[in-house]
């Protein structure tokens, strides 16, 4: 991977073709959870998470919030899935993201990101894996590089803003 | 004073309605071991246009304490405030200040 820079209003990064196979796995994951019947999922910590109660203690407010936002968010979360689908190169290559497409990639890859991190339990202690033994290691050393590749578009977009300025 | 003009309500029961009333409502943001520190300091600038010290020192708060309040008002905008930081998927939930 070369992580995300600025260059010239865009932001531009590049992909080999194996971390693009596992981009897309993750998409295809990520898509079939938001898709599935809310009544299947409940309950499920990832949903829980990526679709979390507004309001801590006041069961019909948060009841309220979910009437009013959830499908608005699932929406979002649905767009922002098929815009990052359509940027990235399927056997590896450049992704080139213009401010809209860099907000997509920015979100889908945090949700990418809060899913696995809550199937794999992750705390603030948790590092990236010594060596990879098993699939529980694959699982984490995915989540850290998603983190190197989310860190890098988050610096690359601060500096797009400071270049704007 | 009494008389069938005289209010009912005694100053005492108005301001303690005035408030009820006053009290904002806020948005929280709570800390979560997964979300990046530049990238919750990023969001905020994005939604709520903190300048970047601002957003630095709400995104410390949070770490270092748990919570934090990212913005405060009525009801609904703190609904519509929650559910934008939900898109950028930040641990947020809106309650009366307490």
């Amino acid at each position: 991977m070369k992580p995300f820079r600025a260059r010239r209003g865009q932001v531009v990064a590049r992909l080999d073709r194996a971390e693009a196979g596992v981009v897309g796995l993750l998409l295809d994951q990520l898509e079939q959870l938001l898709l599935a019947d809310p009544e299947d999922s409940t309950g499920d910590p990832v949903i829980t998470r990526l679709l979390p109660a507004g309001h801590r203690s006041d069961r019909a407010l948060a009841d309220d919030y979910r009437d009013l936002t959830e499908q608005t968010l699932r929406e979002g979360k649905a767009d922002d899935l098929a815009t990052v689908r359509a940027t990235l190169p399927a056997d590896g290559g450049d992704v080139r993201l213009d401010a809209d497409q860099a907000g997509a990639w920015l979100r889908t890859s945090n949700d990418l990101r809060l899913a696995l991190g809550t199937r794999l339990d992750i705390s603030e202690e948790s590092e990236p894996p010594e060596e990879i033994v098993d699939d529980g290691d694959h699982q984490l050393a995915v989540y850290y590089w998603l983190t190197a590749l989310q860190g890098s578009l988050v610096d690359a977009l601060v500096a797009a803003r400071a270049g704007r300025r | 004073m009494a008389g069938p003009l005289a209010p009912t309500r005694t100053p005492e029961t108005m301001a303690e309605e005035r408030g009820e009333l006053d009290r904002p409502w806020v948005t929280i943001v709570w800390n979560d071991p997964v979300n990046l520190m530049n990238y919750v300091t990023f969001v905020l600038q994005e939604l709520f246009g903190y300048d970047e010290p601002t957003a630095t020192t709400l995104m410390l708060q949070v770490h270092h304490e748990g919570k934090a309040i990212v913005s405060s008002g009525p009801r609904e905008r703190m609904e519509h405030d929650t559910s934008r930081l939900h898109a950028y998927g930040l641990w947020a939930s809106y309650q009366r200040d307490s």
